[in-house]
C-alpha cells in the first residue's frame, strides 16, 4: 500500500524534473494507488456451491503525465504513464512516452486552471484502508447469512439461489500541475449488492447496502432485504400488453439513468452527435416537475470524491432544472471545446476510472459521480401510488439499452423482480418475473411524469460507476409487452 | 527502454520454479496457478480528419489463483506490473507476496465455509475436473508484424480514414476512427505442472459515424473490423475482404442513406424475417452463446448476467432436447480463426471444438474445470480473462450458427411478404435469455422476393425458442465476425469473442421506434 504523502512528494518531484525540459510548455502529473476487493457470492441450495465464491482483488499504482509541447506555432499534447515506479527514472520514462505519443489536436486548448477550494476533508475510513483478508471474506459470509436466515425462517430451504457481491474500493491519488493545481484525495467505498431467488416459486429479490465507512456498512441487511423482497413477490401474475401507468422504483430508475439518460447528458455525446438532446440546451425536455444534477461532493455517498482526477474540486452540475436542459457533464477537454458566450461548463466530472478506480494509466474522460433526481413538487410514496391509480410498480429491471442508439432515445428492458400490479392506488398482486418487456423512449418518460417521491435511495447498478440518488417516479402510458409465454 | 514480449523468455523458467516451490511450502494448499501477461501495442484515434490520440506502450499484469483449506476454497490476487518488475528478484517477491495473499483469502474462506456448512449443506469444497497437463509454446501468427508498423503510420491511417468519411457528404456530422495493433504474450503455469507460453496478435479498426438529414434524429453507426492477426487486417485481409478505408466509407454511405430513410414501425404480430450473417452474429451471441455458458447454467450469474432457460436443474433441463428447428446447428470453436481463437484457455485446457446445437438438439455447455466437475462433463476449455490480473470466467470462443445448404438469394426470393434484417446493432435480452430484442442497422421490406423499401430504427423481438423453432431456411454463406466488447463478470470484464453464422429465415415480431 502506497501512502498518500508519498504520492504527493512523488508528483511534486516529478513536476520539478519535467520543468527542466525546455520543450514542455505545461504538464500535469497524476499518481494513484488503487485496490479493488471483490467478495463474490454464489449459494445454490440444490447445486454444490462455494457460498462465498472467490475473494479477489486487483491492485495497481503508478504515475501518468499529460504534457503540452511546442512545435512551431502549434501546441502538441501527449500522455505517458509508468507502473510501479515513482522514481526519477520512472518519471522520465513517462515523459518520454508523452513526447512519443504527442499529437496536434485543435480541440485541446490547455490544462485545467485552479478554480476553487474543495469542500470535503477526511471523508474516507482508515478502517477500510487497513481491513484484513479474513475480515473482507467475513463481510461476504455476513451478506449470505442475512439472506439465508431470512429465507430459512420462513421455511424456504430448497430451490434457493443467493448471488451478488461485497465490493471494497480503496483509492489514493495526488496531482500537481504547472497551472498551479496541487492536491490529493483518499476515498473508501463499500457496496453490497445481493440477489436472492426462490427458483421454484419463480421469484427474485434485490437488496443493497452502500457506504464509505465500515461501521455503518451492513451487508447482512442487504442479504435480508433481498430475501424478503423475493418472498413478497411469490404468486406473481402476468399482465396484458399495452400502455400502462408505471411507477419506476429506485433500481429501475437508476438503471434507466445509468444506461440511457446520463450518457445522453454528457458533452462527449454532444461531441459525437449521439444524444437525443442535441441542440436542445435551454429547451424544455421534461416535465417541469423534474430536476437532475450531478454532485461529487455529497458527504457519505460512494460516488463522492474531494477533487476530480484533473484536480478540480467536485461540486454540483445542474443538468435539468424545472424540466429545462441547462447543462451537460464535462471534463476540462470538452468544457473548453464547448465554452461559448452563452455556455460555460465547469469541468467537475473529469475522471480516469478503470476497473479498479482512479487509474494513472488513463487520460481523464467524463464520468458521473452522484446523480440526484428530484422534483419541485415531491410527494409521499402513498400519494404516488394514488396518482398512478392503476398500473404497474416496477422494482427491478435488467439489460436496459438504448436499442436504436442514444441519439434516438428508444430503450428496452425486461422486468425481472420486485414488481407488482397497482390497483386503485395500492399495491395489488405481485408481477410474474421475466414476463414483461418495456419498450419505450427516454423522451416519453421525461415528458409524462405523474409524480416523484421525496424519499430517495442511493442506488448502483451492475457495470456502472456512478451512484444515482433515486426517488420513485410515476410515468403515464409506458408500453409494456408480454414475453416468453413458453416458460409458463 | 520499455519491455518487449521477449522479456518473458528469460523469466519463463524462473516464474514456473517460483510458483512450484512456494506452493509446496504452504500447508493445505491444494492448487495454484499463475498467469503473467504482457502486451505491446500501438493505437491511434482521430475525429473528422483531426488527430486525437496516439499510444505506443505496453501493459503487463499477473494473477494468482489458489485453492486451499480443509474445505477447499478459492483465493485470488492480481496486480499490474511495471518495467522494473521484470527482474528475477522483483518478480519473485511479487509472486510470493501474491500467492500468500491469495492463500490467506482461500484459507479464511475455507474456515468460514466449514463453519457455515451446518446450516447450508450444499456447500462443498472446490473440485477441478482433470485435464491433460500441457507444456507448450504458441508463437504469434501474423503476416505483417504489428510491432514493425510505425506509430505515425497508424495515426496517418486513422486520420485519412476519418477525413474521407467526414468529407463524403455534408450530412455527416461526425466521423471518428480508432486503430489498435499489437501482440499479447501470456505465461500460464500451475502446481500440476502446466507450463504454457502463448502469444496472440490483435489488430482492430473501429469506425463511428453520425449523419443527419433535416430535423430527424441523427443516424449513428458504430462498427469494427478485426482479428487475431497483424497489420494485414487493416490492409484488407479480414472478414469483410475490405481495407479499413473501404470498410469505413461503406459504413458511412450506409449511414447517410439511412439518415433519410423512414422509421420502422413495430408490428402487431410475427412476420417472416430473413436475417443476414452479420445480424446473426449478435443473435447467436445472445441466444445461443450466453445461455450455454456453464456459469449461467449453474446459476452463478443470477445477480449479474442472468441464468439460462436451458437448465432448471439436473433433472429438468434441455440437454438432449429439441430447442430449434432441425436445420439449426451451432458450435463453439476456439481452434479456428476469429476473435475467440486460442490454443489453450486461461486454465491451460487445450482448446477444442464443441457442437452446442446439432440438428436442433441441445448437446452441451461451454465450461471450465470447476463447472465441468460440478456438471460431470468433460472440460472443453472455455475460460478466459480480459487481463492476467483478472479471474478467468466462462466465455464464448468462436461461437456461431453452422452453415446450411441454401443459396441466400433464394432464401429471400422465396419470401412473398417479409423483411430482410441486415447487420446487428444493439441487443437487449431477458434474464434467462428466453426472449430477445435486437436492433438492426437496416431493415428492408421484401415483396414477392424483392427488396422494395429501406427502413431505419428497427429490429426484431421474439422468444428465443420460438424463433429457433421457426427457422425454415439456412444459407450456405457462413461468416465469422468479431465482437470486441462482450461484458460479463464482477468486476466487469470486457472480452473479445468471435460470432457468426449464415443467412437464416424465421419468424419474429418487428421492433420499431
Amino acid at each position: 500500500m502506497i501512502k498518500t504523502e508519498d504520492l504527493r512528494t512523488d508528483v511534486s518531484n516529478a513536476l520539478k524534473y519535467i520543468k527542466k525540459h525546455k520543450d514542455v510548455i505545461d504538464a500535469e502529473v497524476f499518481a494513484s494507488w488503487n485496490d479493488l476487493i471483490t467478495i463474490r457470492l454464489n449459494y445454490t441450495s440444490d447445486i454444490p456451491c462455494n457460498g462465498v465464491y472467490e475473494p479477489k482483488s486487483i491492485q495497481s499504482y503508478g504515475l501518468g503525465i499529460l504534457a503540452t509541447f511546442k512545435k512551431g506555432n502549434r501546441i502538441e499534447v501527449g500522455f505517458g504513464s509508468v507502473t510501479n515506479d515513482l522514481t526519477k527514472e520512472g518519471v522520465l520514462d513517462a515523459l518520454m512516452k508523452a513526447k512519443r505519443n504527442k499529437v496536434y489536436d485543435p480541440d485541446f486548448k490547455t490544462l485545467p486552471d485552479p478554480i476553487d477550494k474543495p469542500s470535503l476533508k477526511n471523508y474516507h475510513d482508515n478502517n477500510v484502508m487497513k481491513i484484513s483478508g479474513e475480515d473482507t471474506v467475513d463481510l461476504g459470509w455476513k451478506a449470505l447469512d442475512g439472506a439465508l436466515k431470512a429465507l430459512n425462517n420462513k421455511g424456504h430451504k430448497k430451490s434457493i439461489i443467493i448471488g451478488g457481491d461485497v465490493t471494497i474500493l480503496r483509492e489514493r491519488m495526488a496531482i500537481k500541475t504547472t497551472k498551479g493545481i496541487d492536491d490529493f484525495d483518499e476515498t473508501t467505498s463499500l457496496t453490497a449488492n445481493i440477489t436472492a431467488m426462490i427458483e421454484n416459486k419463480n421469484v427474485k429479490g434485490t437488496g443493497w447496502s452502500m457506504g464509505t465507512h465500515l461501521a455503518t456498512f451492513k451487508p447482512e441487511a442487504a442479504g435480508r432485504e433481498a430475501a424478503e423482497s423475493a418472498m413478497r413477490t411469490i404468486g406473481g401474475k402476468k399482465i396484458r400488453s399495452g400502455k400502462h401507468n408505471v411507477i419506476f422504483g429506485n433500481q429501475p430508475l437508476t438503471d434507466i439513468a445509468s444506461n440511457v439518460l446520463i450518457p445522453s447528458l454528457d458533452l462527449s455525446s454532444v461531441n459525437a452527435s449521439n444524444t437525443p438532446f442535441l441542440g436542445m440546451l435551454g429547451q424544455e425536455i421534461a416535465s417541469r416537475n423534474l430536476n437532475i444534477y450531478d454532485d461529487g461532493s455529497i458527504k457519505g455517498e460512494t460516488g463522492t470524491k474531494r477533487i476530480t482526477c484533473e484536480g478540480v474540486p467536485t461540486g454540483r452540475t445542474d443538468l435539468v432544472k424545472n424540466g429545462t436542459l441547462i447543462g451537460f457533464l464535462a471534463d476540462n477537454y470538452f468544457a473548453r471545446k464547448f465554452k461559448s458566450n452563452l455556455y460555460n461548463p465547469i469541468p467537475r466530472n473529469g475522471f480516469r476510472y478503470s476497473t479498479n478506480g482512479r487509474d494513472y494509466k488513463n487520460k481523464a474522460g467524463i464520468s458521473p459521480t452522484n446523480v440526484v433526481i428530484g422534483g419541485n413538487k415531491e410527494t409521499t410514496r402513498d400519494n404516488l401510488f394514488k396518482q398512478a391509480d392503476n398500473g404497474v410498480y416496477i422494482g427491478r429491471i435488467w439489460y436496459t439499452y438504448a436499442i436504436n442508439g442514444l441519439s434516438m432515445g428508444d430503450f428496452t428492458s425486461t422486468i425481472i423482480a420486485d414488481s407488482f400490479s397497482i390497483k386503485d392506488g395500492k399495491i395489488s398482486s405481485p408481477l410474474k418475473p421475466n414476463t414483461i418487456r418495456i419498450n419505450t423512449n427516454i423522451k416519453h418518460i421525461l415528458n409524462n411524469i405523474i409524480g416523484i417521491t421525496k424519499k430517495k435511495r442511493s442506488t448502483l447498478v451492475w457495470g456502472s460507476g456512478e451512484v444515482v440518488i433515486a426517488p420513485e417516479i410515476a410515468v403515464r402510458n409506458v408500453q409494456l409487452d408480454n414475453i416468453a409465454g413458453f416458460l409458463g | 527502454m520499455q519491455p518487449h514480449i521477449e522479456i518473458l523468455d528469460k523469466l519463463k523458467a524462473h516464474v514456473f520454479k517460483t510458483l512450484s516451490a512456494h506452493y509446496q511450502s504452504l500447508d493445505n494448499c491444494k492448487y495454484a496457478d499463475l498467469r503473467l501477461g504482457i502486451s505491446e501495442f500501438k493505437s491511434a484515434s482521430s475525429e473528422n480528419g483531426q488527430s486525437k490520440d496516439v499510444t505506443d506502450d505496453y501493459d503487463a499484469s499477473f494473477g494468482i489463483r489458489v485453492i486451499a483449506g480443509e474445505m477447499s476454497s478459492w483465493g485470488f490476487y492480481g496486480q499490474s506490473l511495471g518495467r522494473n518488475d521484470f527482474k528475477n528478484k522483483e518478480i519473485t517477491n511479487l509472486i510470493i507476496t501474491a500467492i500468500n495473499t491469495a492463500y490467506e483469502r482461500a484459507m479464511a474462506n475455507a474456515k468460514k465455509k466449514s463453519a457455515f456448512k451446518k446450516k447450508a449443506d450444499s456447500l462443498t469444497g472446490v473440485r477441478l475436473a482433470k485435464i491433460k497437463v500441457c507444456q507448450d509454446t504458441v508463437p504469434a501468427d501474423f503476416e505483417i508484424d504489428p510491432r514493425k508498423i510505425p506509430l505515425q503510420k497508424v495515426l496517418k491511417t486513422s486520420i485519412n480514414v476519418s477525413r474521407q468519411m467526414k468529407e463524403l457528404d455534408p450530412s455527416v456530422l461526425y466521423a471518428a476512427t480508432g486503430i489498435k495493433t499489437g501482440i499479447t504474450r501470456e505465461l500460464f503455469c500451475s502446481s500440476e505442472g502446466a507450463n504454457i507460453d502463448q502469444s496472440l496478435p490483435l489488430t482492430q479498426g473501429v469506425v463511428y459515424v453520425s449523419a443527419q438529414k433535416g430535423e430527424s434524429s441523427p443516424e449513428v453507426c458504430y462498427d469494427y473490423i478485426g482479428d487475431l492477426k497483424g497489420w494485414e487486417i487493416i490492409e484488407g485481409k479480414n472478414c469483410y475482404d475490405q481495407s479499413f478505408l473501404d470498410f469505413a466509407l461503406e459504413r458511412t454511405k450506409e449511414t447517410i442513406e439511412l439518415s433519410g430513410a423512414e422509421f420502422l414501425k413495430t408490428s402487431k404480430g410475427e412476420v417472416v424475417v430473413v436475417t443476414d450473417p452479420h445480424f446473426n452474429t449478435l443473435l447467436v451471441h445472445e441466444i445461443v452463446g450466453h445461455p450455454t455458458e456453464s456459469d449461467r447454467i449453474l446459476k452463478m450469474e443470477t445477480a449479474y448476467a442472468g441464468r439460462s432457460w436451458l437448465y432448471k436443474s439436473s433433472d429438468e433441463n434441455q440437454l438432449g432436447n429439441r430447442i430449434a428447428s432441425p436445420l439449426v446447428n451451432a458450435f463453439s470453436d476456439p481452434t479456428v480463426m476469429g476473435y475467440g481463437y486460442y490454443k489453450y484457455d486461461a486454465e491451460g485446457t487445450p482448446a477444442r471444438r464443441i457442437d452446442v446445437i446439432k440438428n436442433g438438439i441441445l448437446k452441451t455447455f461451454l465450461n471450465g474445470r470447476e463447472n465441468a466437475a460440478t456438471l460431470g462433463h468433460e472440460p472443453n476449455g472455455s475460460m478466459r480473462a480480459t487481463t492476467s490480473a483478472m479471474v478467468p470466467i466462462v466465455r464464448m470462443t468462436n461461437t456461431a450458427f453452422g452453415p446450411g445448404k441454401k443459396n441466400p438469394k433464394s432464401i429471400i426470393k422465396e419470401v412473398k411478404n417479409g423483411y430482410y434484417i441486415v447487420s446487428h446493432r444493439i441487443p437487449s435480452i431477458s434474464e434467462s435469455r428466453e426472449n430477445f430484442r435486437i436492433s438492426a442497422k437496416k431493415v428492408y421490406k421484401i415483396e414477392n422476393g424483392k427488396l422494395v423499401k429501406l427502413y431505419r430504427g428497427g429490429g426484431i423481438m421474439a422468444n428465443s425458442k420460438d424463433f429457433l423453432m421457426s427457422v425454415d431456411a439456412v444459407g450456405n454463406d457462413f461468416k465469422m465476425f468479431p465482437i470486441p466488447n462482450c461484458g460479463k463478470g464482477q468486476p466487469m470484464q470486457i472480452m473479445r469473442v468471435g460470432n457468426g453464422g449464415p443467412t437464416i429465415r424465421g419468424k419474429a415480431r418487428l421492433a420499431g421506434c
